[in-house]
Formats: structure tokens, C-alpha cells, sequence
């Protein structure tokens, strides 16, 4: 075989060698920090990246919670202002139907109570005015052969006459 | 074409050169060597010195590669391997450059020479022997004894314990320089065969000549890889001994 031709070998050994190391420099001074410090950057910058993604998937979650939390406090709240403005308007209509019903009832016996005293006046105007007439009436007939208690005694009793006629 | 399938491993000296009786001429293998250091560093360079976050063709095509070679390392070795990243890097880009240069039809390769394969293997034996007894001093003896044998067995396993670290460098030497020769022959063989078939017959040896042609392009990286990942291996058996000190995992 060419390859076992020993008197290449001192060449190829030499030059090999050289060669080798001549790359070896060159790839150890200018090539392998330069990709290897790349290969890291891009490592922690991934890294980093997940990190921060992490970290903001974390924030929106709790920020999430927040806001259910705010939004469901905030329901509560329309709720409870609902319900105060249904009891509020409800006592508000209870209130106002009662003052009139209170009106109504005071108005209604104002006009009872002032209806029953034009009655007892329009009776003690005719009571006296009837007396008075009775009494004319009477002397005119009997001309003053009646004593005062006389007249008085005839007056009621005609009096009470009017009176029963006038309940019937 | 009666020619040898081995024809195109074999070396002419284009310049005779001597370097103190030492004769270091220039021949095929050596100019293919400087195209391979050539390429490899233009392209390492270049794509170190792109240093972009999002990466372009060829950043990515070196990061997965430093990248690869990177884990491998961590497996193998754990962090205090990464020192010797840089060799094995080297390594690594340099044969798998050989190897997919030596495709080219016309060229050469310079891993097909199993001198140039020793020489990275004796170098990766040689330093993993240095690195074991400069860590563990005489304690290094050790690892021609396993963990667990039975003390009659010991005379036993040290020979049989030499041999296989012997088999070592020869081994990894021989994979390389035998899988890319191989290879190599095959295709010539192939290829003289449909040249000589003609039309009528020729194009089931060229059919072949392709189906190997893309065998052997995944082979130039496989043989990269293992060779690379052994070195890894020897390496880290150097700094682990039997692997249960602190670095074991």
C-alpha cells in the first residue's frame, strides 16, 4: 500500500504537525471565543427571555385576579345600590301614601267636624229664632195673662214638639 | 484503465525540501493539508467573528458544530474538560474537513495516510497518559487494574489491561486511516468497473458508485465524531480514574 512508504513519512509528520497548530492557533485566538461567547449570550438571552416571560405570565395572572376580584366587588356593589334604591323608593312610596291617606282622612273630618257645627248653629239659630216667634206668637194670644214661667213652660213644650218633627 | 485502485493514495515529492537532513518536501497530502487549514480557518473565522444573536447560515452551521462538540466534551468529561475544547474542536473541524475535501474527485485525503491519523492519535494517547499521571501521580497504574477484581485475577488483568491500552492509539489511528482508504478503494473499484462495463452493463457498478458516494459523505462525519468523541474518552479516563472520584457522574 503507498500509505506504509515510510520515506513520506518525515514530510507528512513534519507538515502535519505544523499545520495542526498553525489552525489550532489560529481557531483557539479567533474563532472559538468568539462563537463560544455567542453560544452563551444567546443562552442567558433565552434564559433571560423565559425568565421574563415567566415573570410577566405571573404578573397578568395576579393582575387577572385583580380585576375579577375588583369586577365581582364592583357587582356586589351595583347590587347593594340596587337594592337600597328599590327600598328607598319603596319607603318613599309608602311614606307619601300614607301622609295622604292621613290628609284625606284629617281633610275628611275637618268637613265632618265643621259640617257638624254649622249644624248645631243652623239649630241654635232656628231654636232661638223659633223661641223668639213662639214667644211673639203667644203673647199676641194670650196678651199677658201668662206668667214668665208660663210662657217659658209653653215655649218648650212647643219646642220639643219642633224638635221631634224635625227628627223624623 | 488498468490502473490500481490504490493509485491515488500514493505521493509524489513535488518540491524536495530538507530541514537539517530532515526531509520535509512538499507533496499532494501536504498541499491538501494547508487547503484543509486554509478552509477551515476561513470559514471558523468568519463565522466566529459574525457574533450575531440571530445567527446566519454559516454562524449556525459552526455554533451547531462547537455546540456539538461542546456537549460532547460535558458528557464525556464534565466542565473541566472544556479545556481542552480548543484541541478538540480542531480535531474535529480538521478530519471532518479532510474527509469531505478528500470527496472532491482529483483531490486528496489527507486522513487516508495512516501516518497522519497516528500522529493525531499518539498526540490525544499520549496526552491522556501525561494528563493521568500528572493528576494522579503513580495511582494512574491503576487503571490497568478495574474496580472490582478479585485480587488472584490481578496478574491476569494487567497484561490483558496493557493490551487493551495499547489497542488504544492503534486502534484510533487504524478506524480512520482504514474507513476513508476503504472508501476510497471502493469508489476507484466501482468506478473502473463502470468505465470498463460500458453502456450495456456499466450503469449498475456506477449506480453503486453513487449509493457509496453518499455512504461515504456520512462516513467522513461519523469518522470525525468518533474519532473526536474517543479522544473524549481517553481524555476523561485520564481525569476520572475508574470513574468514581469527585468528577464522576
Amino acid at each position: 500500500m503507498p500509505q506504509f512508504e515510510s520515506h513520506f513519512f518525515s514530510s507528512l509528520i513534519f507538515w502535519e504537525v505544523v499545520s495542526f497548530g498553525i489552525l489550532l492557533f489560529i481557531l483557539y485566538k479567533y474563532a472559538f471565543p468568539g462563537i463560544l461567547s455567542v453560544l452563551e449570550e444567546r443562552e442567558k438571552k433565552i434564559k433571560d427571555s423565559l425568565d421574563q416571560a415567566e415573570r410577566h405570565r405571573s404578573e397578568a395572572e395576579s393582575r387577572l385576579k385583580d380585576y375579577e376580584a375588583k369586577l365581582s366587588a364592583a357587582g356586589k356593589e351595583a347590587e347593594a345600590i340596587l337594592a337600597a334604591a328599590k327600598e328607598r323608593a319603596q319607603r318613599l312610596l309608602d311614606e307619601n301614601e300614607q301622609r295622604l291617606t292621613a290628609d284625606a282622612e284629617r281633610i275628611k273630618g275637618d268637613a265632618t267636624r265643621e259640617i257638624e257645627q254649622e249644624r248645631r248653629k243652623a239649630l241654635q239659630d232656628i231654636r232661638t229664632q223659633t223661641t223668639e216667634l213662639a214667644l211673639m206668637v203667644a203673647e199676641k194670644v194670650v196678651q199677658r195673662s201668662l206668667t214668665e214661667a208660663d210662657q217659658r213652660k209653653f215655649a218648650d213644650e212647643a219646642l220639643e214638639a219642633l224638635s221631634r218633627s224635625q227628627q223624623r | 484503465m488498468e490502473e490500481s485502485p490504490l493509485h491515488q493514495f500514493e505521493l509524489q515529492n513535488w518540491i524536495p525540501i530538507s530541514l537539517g537532513g530532515l526531509d520535509i518536501s512538499i507533496n499532494k497530502a501536504v498541499v491538501f493539508m494547508w487547503i484543509v487549514v486554509l478552509v477551515a480557518a476561513v470559514l471558523m473565522v468568519m463565522a466566529g467573528s459574525a457574533r450575531k444573536l440571530v445567527p446566519g447560515k454559516l454562524q449556525s452551521l459552526a455554533e451547531m458544530m462547537v455546540d456539538f462538540i461542546r456537549s460532547m466534551i460535558l458528557d464525556t468529561m464534565g466542565k473541566e474538560g472544556m479545556r481542552f475544547f480548543p484541541l478538540v474542536a480542531t480535531l474535529f473541524v480538521f478530519i471532518l474537513l479532510s474527509n469531505l475535501i478528500g470527496l472532491i474527485p482529483g483531490s486528496y485525503t489527507v486522513t487516508s495516510q495512516i501516518i497522519v491519523t497516528a500522529v493525531f492519535s499518539f498526540v490525544v494517547y499520549g496526552l491522556s497518559l501525561v494528563m493521568g499521571f500528572m493528576l494522579h501521580g503513580a495511582k494512574f497504574l491503576g487503571i490497568l487494574v478495574p474496580p472490582g477484581t478479585p485480587g488472584w485475577l490481578v496478574p491476569l488483568m494487567i497484561p490483558i489491561e496493557i493490551i487493551s491500552q495499547v489497542a488504544r492509539p492503534v486502534s484510533l489511528a487504524v478506524r480512520l486511516f482504514a474507513n476513508m482508504t476503504a472508501g476510497h478503494v471502493m469508489l476507484a473499484v466501482l468506478f473502473s468497473l463502470t468505465i470498463g462495463g460500458g453502456l450495456l452493463i456499466g450503469w449498475l457498478p456506477f449506480a453503486f458508485t453513487v449509493a457509496i458516494y453518499g455512504l461515504e459523505f456520512g462516513i467522513a462525519f461519523i469518522q470525525a465524531y468518533i474519532f473526536s468523541i474517543l479522544t473524549c474518552v481517553y481524555l476523561g479516563d485520564a481525569f476520572h480514574l475508574h470513574g468514581h472520584d469527585e468528577h464522576a457522574h
